[in-house]
């Protein structure tokens, strides 16, 4: 199983055995799970000659060409081809198994049914020591300490490339693996990416999941990507965020960019996040989100389990029920247990717990954490001075502010990397 | 009702108003003058202006202008690319090139961290603090705010800290230096051919154009998301940075110059240092002098560590983030744990001078720079990596100048050494 390491600057010889050159690249397509060598980047005196790989025999420590190099025909790379030491080799790569950005240190290639393919991206410390000749010294002196040289071989339908800045590579089949990832995933791997690269990435999942990834995301970066992004696309992403998220990232943009954003969106979204901008950012009005089951106190507990099978509502979003009068004031919580359970005539009014604990827009979130953890609710509901339902704070918009300081994930990369 | 949530609208749009106008104005390059003014800085200025008076100003002059080049194509390279700087060399130059620089850059900044705690030490013990006590407390104190706490809030507070230094600016103007002087020393280029002189001017290139600042300003402008339209302003922000750095050394030196230099001081402590800051502050130099010593000292010895493990890892793909465990990053965290342990252990040896130990750190810098500005020539100069923004003919002759004179300063101090004069 050799390594790209281990053929790249080898000799190429004539029939004859006069050497024309070194074999300085290996190109495929990357398409399918293992692509093939197709061609073979000479470098000569007289510059770079490309050929196709089936031209080269490969014989012990050089290759032999099957015809002289004057009579082998010169070949054209399409543009999705890639060379696997120019385009892959010490660049980062995505490990769609482990759901991380590593480096590729080597590169290894397989003889499959006669063919030379593409296996697997080697990203291990083992990788560096072939590069630099020093393999058998360093597995030999692991040996001594009693250690295994580990292998960090990852196949290649696991790898996802990156993007490459430079715009001599497009890959033709970007990012379909990323897709398939968690989408908290998908967060760590664009922080570890270059901006553009990221852009790339969001432009290119559906607007569902990048939502999703893109609510993972860091703020700081967030706003980054959402500045970058191309403003039509961006508004889409931001109407499948959930509200309190979107209008979050909103508010840290700069004013022109947001509201230019906000128009793009579609109008019931966009009203949506509008009114949670009006509240600051660390109060409860600025954390809740207005996505909130409320219900009319004059429904019966049959008409009001109908409403919900009309609804859909999110699976967190039931854990409460709210119960309002005509004006929209809240006058009770009920429990989607407690509805279950009530007879089916029970008006919602009888059946409900009016006593209900709620806090006004304006109460700052630490208040609003320490409430939630005291009387260990999964959700608080947000009122305004008429006692008008606003919305709902839920654990997981305060679950930050209630673990210890050192749990928060920090973004210290600008410490320099 | 509405009229309250306006208000609360309008409010808030201030107060984010005011902090993007700070963060506009704090940029990377401002940032990495003021880092850049750690106890290397501070220790080798001090000693110039003390041994050789203002002989030397004109290549603190000429370091500058070679900072203000070499930033500049940091901070350009980092915009158009997004890439950091030994992102860039391993994926133009491989596996060996990159093994050569990242040593390179561990030895210089461990040699930093190893300054950086003596100007701890040195600042502690002005005010009667033992080094067995202050740089175990310190190198804990450091490793536990970088690992559990928001490490920002604690860079904010030491800036101000650092801020002390007005005070040479200050001192500047009372001791009332021959600007004659001082103007001659600027622009009349003399070096002694002797190994003092000699390790005094590779320190002071190497403490004016740091290796580490050249990686930190660019993984800054990456982090920032600066991108190539947006560079022109950035400019602004690199020649403000450099301008820090060089004014700031300037008045260190001229101060040092007026103060120590007729006295014959040699600076040998810390409290000697200090002794330039007596006619400004009196009685309270030591204080003032170790309070901007400590502040610059121990914000450095947080950095350092945490930039270089950065830079490794992102060369050779290795797992990194002070959010992840010995477990996930075991390189980061062994790297970063490593070098603060290194540096303490360095200054805790039985009998070590600081303040030469800081100065020699600064030399390590010095010899190592022209292996880095080479790397950084080449790839800003690349127009594979750097497309139409690539090095143009006038930088490419600034950029090879400004190696070739810390090359000239570093083979001459190796030769005289050797030589043995």
């Amino acid at each position: 199983m050799p390594y790209l390491s281990e053929i790249q600057h080898r000799r190429v010889i004539e029939p004859n055995g006069d050497e024309v050159g070194k074999l300085a690249d290996v190109a495929v397509v990357p398409h399918g799970q293992f692509p093939a060598a197709q061609w073979a980047i000479l470098a000569t005196p007289n510059g770079e000659r490309v050929l196709r790989w089936a031209d080269l025999a490969p014989e012990i420590g050089h290759f032999r060409l099957r015809s002289r190099l004057a009579n082998t025909p010169d070949q054209q790379l399409p543009a999705e081809a890639l060379r696997l030491a120019r385009d892959l080799l010490d660049k980062q790569i995505v490990d769609t198994h482990g759901a991380k950005v590593v480096r590729v240190n080597d590169l290894q290639l397989s003889e499959v049914e006669g063919q030379l393919r593409l296996v697997g991206a080697d990203v291990g410390v083992r990788g560096i020591f072939r590069r630099i000749g020093a393999e058998r010294v360093a597995e030999r002196f692991a040996g001594i300490v009693g250690r295994k040289l580990p292998r960090g071989i990852i196949p290649w339908h696991l790898v996802e490339p990156l993007q490459s800045s430079d715009s001599r590579v497009r890959l033709t089949v970007p990012h379909t693996k990323l897709a398939l990832l968690h989408p908290a995933d998908i967060a760590d791997i664009v922080e570890e990416m270059t901006a553009d690269e990221r852009v790339a990435v969001f432009e290119q999942l559906d607007a569902e999941t990048a939502a999703e990834a893109l609510a993972e995301v860091e703020p700081e970066m967030q706003v980054s990507i959402v500045g970058d992004l191309d403003e039509e696309r961006a508004a889409d992403i931001l109407e499948e965020m959930d509200p309190d998220e979107a209008a979050d990232l909103l508010q840290d943009l700069p004013e022109e960019r947001r509201e230019e954003l906000v128009e793009l969106m579609e109008k019931e979204e966009a009203k949506e996040v509008e009114e949670l901008l009006t509240y600051p950012e660390d109060s409860a009005g600025g954390i809740m989100t207005t996505d909130v089951v409320a219900l009319a106190g004059e429904l019966t507990a049959a008409q009001a389990i109908d409403e919900l099978r009309v609804r859909k509502p999110d699976p967190e979003l039931t854990y409460y029920l709210y119960v309002i009068d005509k004006e929209g004031r809240l006058e009770g919580v009920i429990s989607l247990r407690d509805l279950v359970v009530a007879p089916p005539e029970t008006k919602l009014t009888a059946a409900m717990d009016p006593h209900v604990l709620k806090v006004l827009a304006e109460t700052p979130k630490e208040e609003v954490a320490s409430l939630i953890a005291k009387y260990d609710l999964l959700a608080l509901p947000v009122v305004d001075a008429q006692g008008t339902l606003l919305g709902t704070v839920t654990v997981d918009d305060v679950v930050e502010l209630m673990l210890p300081r050192g749990w928060k994930k920090r973004s210290l990369r600008s410490i320099a990397r | 009702m509405i009229r309250t949530a306006t208000a609360v609208r309008r409010r808030a749009r201030l107060r984010r108003a005011s902090i993007a106008a700070f963060l506009a104005v704090m940029g990377p390059g401002i940032i990495t003058g003021f880092a850049g003014n750690d106890a290397g800085a501070v220790t080798t200025y001090t000693a110039v202006g003390a041994h050789y008076g203002y002989s030397l100003l004109w290549l603190l002059l000429l370091s500058t202008g070679g900072l203000l080049v070499v930033q500049e194509m940091c901070a350009r390279m980092g915009a158009v690319t997004g890439k950091g700087l030994s992102d860039l060399i391993r994926e133009k130059y491989g596996v060996r090139w990159t093994i050569v620089a990242m040593l390179a850059l561990l030895i210089a900044n461990g040699s930093n961290v190893v300054a950086e705690y003596a100007g701890i030490a040195a600042s502690l013990e002005l005010v009667g603090v033992q080094r067995i006590v202050s740089v175990p407390a310190a190198g804990v104190a450091i490793w536990a705010l970088v690992v559990f706490f928001n490490y920002r809030i604690v860079e904010r507070a030491l800036f101000v800290l650092v801020l002390v230094y007005v005070a040479y600016p200050l001192s500047a103007f009372i001791v009332r230096p021959d600007w004659e002087s001082v103007a001659r020393g600027l622009t009349i280029p003399t070096l002694p051919v002797e190994q003092a002189a000699l390790i005094a001017a590779v320190a002071l290139v190497g403490t004016t154009i740091t290796p580490y600042m050249q990686f930190y300003i660019q993984a800054s402008v990456v982090d920032k998301g600066i991108n190539a339209e947006q560079y022109r302003y950035e400019r602004v922000d690199v020649l403000l940075g450099a301008i820090l750095t060089g004014v700031n050394g300037f008045f260190m030196v001229v101060v040092a110059g007026a103060v120590l230099f007729p006295a014959g001081i040699h600076v040998e402590t810390a409290a000697d240092a200090a002794r330039a800051l007596g006619p400004l502050a009196g009685d309270q130099a030591r204080l003032l002098f170790g309070v901007g010593l400590f502040g610059a000292s121990l914000l450095a010895a947080t950095v350092m560590p945490l930039s270089t493990s950065y830079a490794i890892c992102e060369a050779f793909g290795w797992e990194s983030g002070i959010s992840k465990d010995f477990r996930e990053a075991p390189v980061f965290m062994g790297l970063f744990t490593l070098l603060l342990v290194i540096g303490a252990v360095v200054v805790l040896l039985p009998g070590v001078p600081l303040i030469p130990l800081i100065l020699i750190s600064q030399n390590v810098n010095g010899l190592l720079l022209p292996i880095v500005l080479v790397f950084i020539l080449r790839l800003a100069a690349d127009r594979g990596v750097m497309g139409d923004a690539a090095n143009g003919r006038a930088t490419t002759l600034l950029g090879w100048g400004v190696a070739l004179l810390a090359s000239a300063l570093s083979l001459g101090l190796v030769a005289v050494t050797v030589l043995g004069r």
